[in-house]
């Protein structure tokens, strides 16, 4: 943890506020101090710490900034929201927001951030029975993320066709494969993750959860939806379980970080964190889908900022999320980098100087924009669960220790029992 | 009256004695307190706080709810994740606790054998030891053992075989962990050491002169007179067993994967904690190892009369 303000700071803003007689507004701000805490990848870490040092600067505040990986930040942040030590601000999920904000741990904010030129939309995916809990830093949809070279190197012609299919998918992974057999795939094996699996739901119009929280999937869902991968498997467009079952998710632990293969299913604002690690060039694409289907991606805040309802500066907390998503110096230190500004100024500002990456997400949300289906319903408590149980269960059929049918029917009973207990 | 006197006396003088030993034990507690104080507090007072808590459901956040003996009921009737937690520490236990002590004690009497540099060595073979918890080393071994890791580019060479991925398949992983722990032999090395400094040398001059070779003088007598001292370690050693965690942590990124074939009981007793937040549920999970413990404490020590010699043991 770093307190993001230099001993100069301190005392010039203790001097200013001396000049003008301690006067109890200036001291309120100067004196003011604030905890930022956010899961993050080293580019999102730098980004973030230059907003909050000028923030400090500018305002005399001094503003302590944490950040971890996405598994250990949930345990922490758990852990200090129980002992009444939450952060001021707190990076919040869509996962996660119902549960902390029906538990009255994260502040109300309408009042406070009217956020006039967030679209209703984007302003919905932050709210909790009717209040807003979440502050948009960024929208993104599900994408997948590619080695553009290999790709036309194994004859694939790119750009790809928007509404390609499974089958295509197949086909041009399987063809990238021949080229170096053994040792480099066409793609990842996407059966072990719960948000590949709930698109895949959705492009058959389910969805992974119902609004009460309940499972929305069938048995012979759960086994179409291995028996494709287990296609793939036995084809050789993808590679071996043992190659994937140590990714827990760390942009370093995918395959097309580790050069192993050439396209991997994960978020669109990830790619200037996947580019970041990767030599050869990278681009986003929608998940392929079944011909004349659906595609099943939805538009969904990247990326939330919450304040704590136990902030003892609430006001000053939120300022500074007003800071980040609507001041032009606040939007320019983000950039894209949590997923697509929500204010269209924001985004009007930034348009002129964003890099390709950049760019990329931005088409690439507002392409799926004109297709996108609704939000789904959040997930109910208990989703983190069944996200590892997928994982698990997968890598079970994919080892070959349990067959489809079983896998599938374990996977759908065992959700179903955990669902019930949370 | 004189008598009465005599008494008042004998009183007085019994009581200063008792405030004075009093006093003494005063003072003796008052440089017990911060540990006695920090004991209280920072050990006791919490073990006991958990054990109320396991007879509740508590996800931190709303106040705990009584539910009586359900986690325990619900541990070893409805959680087939439970007996894989334990299914996993005892294998593991089984290969690494007589591996790293057959390893340590070769070690010891290798080294106490040697006359050069012995405390050299000694120090060399100890400092896998001091970085063995660390995280550093479990992501290394990672690297060792992953697909094209290091172990597999060496049979490749040697043997032109592909070895799998050790350390992400299910089978297998296991063992990479128990490799690790054997490789941590430090302390109990150290400790074997020492009680190999111990056995009389004019045993080993009687041996020889009776004609007993290496192999039998390690037998008969080395064995035998190290005995407490391998009971000694190997208590520490099934304890530690129990206990481990930060390996099987890094290594499968907490997951205890893959498909739970790491998934140590401590493991699973902080998944259940911090990460789905079930803290009645891992605190009863917490009590039922300290009684496995116990348990297997208390075997240990009630068939050491069989087994372990003392010399001092008139028996």
């Amino acid at each position: 943890m770093s307190t993001i303000i230099t001993r100069r700071q301190l005392i010039a803003s203790a001097g200013a506020a001396a000049a003008v007689g301690w006067g109890p507004s200036s001291f309120a701000q100067a004196g003011t101090k604030l905890r930022c805490f956010w899961w993050g990848n080293p580019d999102r870490d730098k980004r973030t710490r230059a907003l909050l040092d000028a923030y400090a600067k500018k305002t005399g505040m001094s503003i302590a900034a944490e950040s971890l990986g996405w598994g250990d930040y949930w345990t922490k942040l758990g852990t200090q929201v129980a002992g009444g030590n939450a952060p001021d601000l707190i990076q919040m999920d869509y996962r996660y927001l119902f549960e902390y904000a029906r538990r009255d741990t994260l502040l109300p904010l309408d009042a406070l951030l009217p956020l006039p030129d967030f679209s209703a939309n984007d302003r919905n995916g932050g709210k909790v029975d009717g209040k807003l809990y979440g502050v948009n830093l960024g929208t993104n949809s599900k994408a997948m993320v590619y080695d553009v070279d290999m790709l036309a190197k194994a004859g694939a012609k790119t750009p790809l066709d928007m509404a390609w299919t499974w089958d295509d998918f197949g086909r041009i992974a399987g063809e990238i494969s021949k080229m170096n057999p053994g040792k480099y795939w066409g793609a990842s094996d996407n059966s072990r993750w719960e948000q590949g699996f709930e698109q895949w739901l959705n492009q058959r119009g389910k969805s992974l959860y119902t609004p009460d929280g309940k499972a929305g999937f069938t048995n012979d869902d759960v086994a179409g939806w291995f028996a494709l991968w287990d296609k793939f498997r036995k084809a050789g467009a993808i590679p071996p379980a043992d190659v994937g079952a140590t990714n827990n998710g760390k942009i370093e632990e995918y395959e097309v970080t580790r050069g192993l293969a050439a396209m991997s299913f994960v978020n669109s604002n990830q790619v200037v964190a996947f580019q970041g690690l990767n030599k050869n060039k990278l681009a986003i694409h929608p998940f392929p889908r079944d011909k004349g289907g659906s595609s099943g991606h939805y538009i969904k805040p990247s990326q939330m900022m919450s304040v704590s309802a136990r902030s003892k500066a609430p006001e000053e907390a939120a300022k500074l999320v007003n800071f980040m998503v609507t001041d032009p110096e606040g939007v320019k230190f983000l950039g894209i980098e949590r997923g697509v500004p929500c204010s269209a100024a924001a985004r009007a500002l930034l348009a002129p100087e964003v890099d390709a990456l950049g760019k990329m997400q931005i088409d690439y949300v507002a392409a799926l924009g004109k297709i996108a289906i609704a939000l789904p319903p959040p997930p109910p408590k208990g989703a983190g669960e069944v996200e590892n149980l997928l994982k698990r269960v997968a890598d079970s059929v994919a080892f070959g220790k349990a067959s489809v049918k079983d896998g599938a029917a374990q996977f759908h009973d065992e959700a179903v029992s955990i669902l019930a207990r949370a | 009256m004189a008598t009465v006197a005599l008494q008042a006396a004998a009183a007085a003088a019994h009581a200063r004695g008792r405030s004075a030993a009093w006093r003494r034990d005063l003072i003796g507690y008052a440089f017990l307190a911060p540990w006695l104080i920090g004991f209280l507090c920072f050990s006791l007072g919490p073990v006991l706080a958990s054990l109320y808590l396991s007879f509740t459901r508590f996800d931190l956040l709303r106040p705990a709810q009584w539910v009586g003996a359900d986690n325990y009921v619900r541990m070893f009737t409805a959680d087939p994740r439970f007996w894989q937690a334990l299914k996993v520490t005892f294998s593991y236990m089984a290969m690494e606790v007589p591996l790293k002590l057959a390893f340590a004690l070769a070690v010891a009497v290798a080294l106490d054998k040697a006359v050069r540099a012995g405390a050299l060595y000694r120090a060399l073979f100890y400092v896998p030891s001091l970085l063995g918890g660390s995280v550093a080393i479990a992501v290394l071994w990672r690297q060792i053992f992953e697909g094209n890791g290091t172990i597999n580019q060496v049979l490749l060479w040697l043997f032109g075989y592909k070895g799998p991925s050790w350390i992400s398949t299910p089978d297998t992983a296991i063992y990479t962990l128990v490799l690790l722990a054997v490789w941590q032999f430090g302390s109990p090395m150290i400790i074997f050491l020492a009680g190999l400094r111990q056995v009389p040398q004019d045993l080993y001059e009687a041996a020889s002169m009776d004609g007993a070779g290496a192999w039998r003088q390690f037998r008969k007598i080395t064995l035998p007179m190290l005995a407490p001292v391998i009971f000694f370690n190997m208590v520490l050693q099934i304890i530690e067993g129990f206990k481990a965690f930060t390996p099987a942590y890094v290594i499968s990124g907490g997951t205890g994967g893959p498909i739970d074939s790491t998934l140590f009981y401590t493991l699973y007793l902080y998944q259940e904690a911090f990460s789905y937040f079930r803290m009645g549920y891992a605190s009863a999970l917490a009590w039922v190892l300290l009684i496995i413990i116990g348990i297997f404490t208390g075997i240990s020590f009630l068939t050491s009369k069989y087994w372990v010699y003392y010399e001092d043991d008139p028996r």
